[in-house]
């Protein structure tokens, strides 16, 4: 009987009279007993056990909503999933003034310092604190370039800052996602000049704060990891999906005339022919996110530019396309703030392109100088634009400064 | 042995229970096993897989990016930048006319010369075992599925194409530059998609009177092929870049400028290219016998 056979005639003894098994079944289920007592006995152990700890570490969920048309893919990273309690942190963290380390009261400095919601968090262009609007850290240096809104940051995988330096892409550990854009704008001179050491203690010395670090991640020893992770899942939360533009596609308000046409002039190549790099009725989030060198010079000196990222030559003077969500409140223009105005903008594009054999394909306006807009069409241009102020989102509470700050 | 015996009858109604079960188990595996190897058995269910890998030529070399070393029939010199594309409802066509199309979940596939994963679409539908004639696909979107808004992530999204000229999405991005008089480069958008008729030829969105469904279908020449139970085969669609610009039409960029979304009898031209001999096939390999 070859071993096919004898396997079958054992299981149909088996199935005859499984009380009485063939010797080598008999083998199999002895071990498989032995086995099951001794799962059984370790789960009896490790309940009782357990049944002495404190309650488990288990946070909530935090549900991120799509909006209509937005996309559904999220740039959340595995090991940073955001739960209510970690965004809950992040908040206060954000709002946080001691967020370099140091408490005293003349030198307070926090992510909302310059990020302001109000101005699409970007310190704005009449604030007082930052001449037309260039941001400088603590020591008074300026940061290389102008600011980026902090907005729908959630939906973007290809890079931030205007060259991309920090990506989900890179093979770099240091420079992969916003939570070291927090770490770096932690320590960075032309930002906080924190030192590490002293952010981690003094939020350790904070016993609330302990314990909303051991509701966010499950341990009460603080981290700059952990203070990154909390105001990453802050920053993912600041969606923009509710201006007048988002309410017309949804069909729940008309936009006017002038506002029409400007929409059209937007999304059309004849016409402004922003939409291949600005999104549009196919691109909610009014940025492509990718990097154009979009004429505006004919000498390139800033090693900061995508080129200085990727080292190709057709990155030369590239810099990332921002997203016009707010944009009349985050001036002043460009990676260096050279425009100040939104007038200047559409000027730039009407007329002064300046062609080099770095100059994006898309821009092939330049030819004529730019694209031509008459003055109404500017300023019809100018009104859709307008369209995507998001008044909700510039006064969330979610967004705000909390009530209370711990230890405060 | 004492001890042994002691366990055993410590155990006894536990271990009859344990048979029990187990021999449950064993016999719905059985079961399971003698379906599927009898499945496998049945000629009508025998199956394999096609990979299709993405490639762009020009003048039969691989495409170089950013560079001008191309002249087409217009005597134009040119360069590339960046290819993005979409063909959909693919058909294998078997020799007595019928055909398979590939599944619906996967019916519109999204090429990017910057982006190496859209290059290799690994079809997930089994296509039967068996002879085929030919392959055929639909170059950009059919006007039935050239929906707006159907595509919300990127890099798809980023295709699509304004609601005010026929929304859906682009067939095609081909951006570029060309060398035009006084030695001059001149970007050139060569983008396909929905084409509009404008009464009394003003190009202004207000006097649009109609649109057109520029997509073309494209039979692969000589894209028959035999597939093999278990068989991986691993074709190639190879975009030939300067044929867009040399048959029937000469395409001339001086001519033509550089934007065409606006301009259908530009587009059509394009087309009417692209149908002739802009695609060509080649069978690359059985990946189950490497």
């Amino acid at each position: 009987m070859n071993s096919k056979f004898l396997y079958l005639s054992n299981l149909k003894t088996s199935f005859k009279n499984p009380g009485r098994m063939s010797p080598l079944l008999n083998g199999v289920f002895i071990s498989l007993a032995k086995a099951g007592s001794i799962v059984i006995m370790t789960l009896l152990y490790s309940s009782c056990n357990k049944s002495n700890d404190p309650v488990p570490f288990s946070p909530t969920p935090y549900k991120i909503v799509i909006p209509y048309g937005f996309p559904t893919k999220l740039n959340i990273p595995d090991n940073n999933p955001m739960t209510e309690e970690g965004v809950e942190l992040g908040r206060a963290l954000f709002y946080d003034g001691r967020l370099s380390g140091r408490t005293d009261p003349d030198s307070l400095i926090s992510c909302s310092t310059c990020h302001i919601q109000g101005n699409s968090f970007e310190c704005g262009i009449n604030n007082p604190d930052f001449i037309y609007g260039f941001p400088h850290g603590i020591t008074g240096k300026p940061t290389p370039h102008v600011m980026l809104p902090m907005i729908n940051l959630v939906w973007n995988s290809n890079g931030y800052l205007w060259n991309g330096k920090v990506s989900p892409q890179n093979t770099s550990l240091l420079y992969g996602n916003i939570e070291d854009l927090v770490w770096m704008g932690i320590v960075a001179e032309h930002e906080m000049n924190g030192d590490t050491s002293q952010v981690k203690q003094v939020f350790q010395n904070i016993p609330s704060y302990v314990e909303m670090f051991k509701k966010a991640f499950g341990t009460t020893q603080i981290s700059m990891d952990l203070i990154s992770r909390a105001i990453a899942q802050f920053v993912r939360t600041l969606i923009s999906s509710n201006s007048k533009f988002d309410k017309y596609m949804r069909g729940e308000q008309q936009l006017s005339a002038e506002e029409l046409r400007g929409f059209v002039l937007f999304t059309t190549e004849e016409g402004g022919d922003c939409f291949h790099c600005h999104g549009g009725d196919g691109n909610p989030l009014f940025t492509t996110n990718k990097f154009y060198n979009n004429g505006k010079d004919s000498v390139f000196t800033d090693p900061l530019d995508r080129f200085g990222i990727t080292g190709n030559m057709m990155d030369i003077g590239a810099y990332k396309a921002t997203t016009l969500r707010n944009i009349e409140l985050t001036g002043p223009y460009m990676h260096d703030g050279r425009f100040k105005t939104l007038d200047e903008v559409i000027e730039f594009y009407s007329k002064h392109l300046i062609n080099t054999p770095y100059i994006d394909p898309l821009m092939h306006h330049v030819v004529n100088g730019g694209v031509q807009l008459s003055l109404q069409e500017k300023s019809d241009l100018i009104s859709f634009i307008k369209t995507l102020k998001d008044e909700e989102f510039l006064s969330n509470p979610k967004f705000g400064r909390p009530a209370k700050i711990p230890g405060l | 042995m004492k001890m042994k015996n002691k366990f055993y009858s410590n155990f006894g109604m536990f271990q009859k229970f344990l048979v029990q079960k187990a021999l449950y188990i064993l016999a719905i595996i059985v079961v399971f096993a003698l379906v599927r190897c009898s499945k496998s058995d049945n000629p009508t269910q025998r199956e394999g897989k096609i990979e299709f890998n993405f490639t762009q030529y020009n003048q039969n070399l691989p495409l170089k990016y950013d560079t001008m070393i191309y002249t087409n029939e217009a005597e134009n010199q040119y360069q590339v930048s960046e290819i993005q594309y979409f063909i959909s409802d693919v058909k294998f066509y078997r020799s007595d006319g019928t055909f398979q199309l590939i599944s619906q979940d996967e019916d519109i596939h999204y090429v990017d010369t910057d982006i190496p994963e859209t290059q290799l679409w690994q079809v997930t539908d089994p296509v039967k075992a068996g002879n085929y004639d030919k392959i055929s696909f639909i170059f950009g979107i059919s006007e039935e599925k050239n929906q707006s808004n159907m595509f919300v992530n990127p890099p798809e999204r980023d295709m699509f194409w304004p609601e005010a000229l026929g929304g859906g999405y682009h067939y095609m991005k081909l951006n570029g530059k060309w060398l035009a008089a006084n030695d001059e480069i001149k970007p050139f958008n060569f983008h396909l998609g929905i084409g509009q008729t404008y009464a009394g030829g003003v190009i202004n969105v207000d006097s649009i009177t109609g649109f057109v469904q520029n997509y073309f279908e494209v039979d692969l020449p000589n894209s028959g092929f035999s597939i093999k139970n278990g068989d991986t085969l691993r074709f190639e669609i190879r975009m030939n870049v300067e044929n867009w610009f040399r048959n029937p039409h000469i395409y001339d960029h001086n001519y033509w400028g550089g934007m065409i979304m606006q301009n259908e009898e530009a587009m059509k031209t394009a087309c009417e290219n692209g149908k002739e001999d802009v695609f060509s096939f080649q069978e690359l390999l059985n990946i189950n016998e490497q």
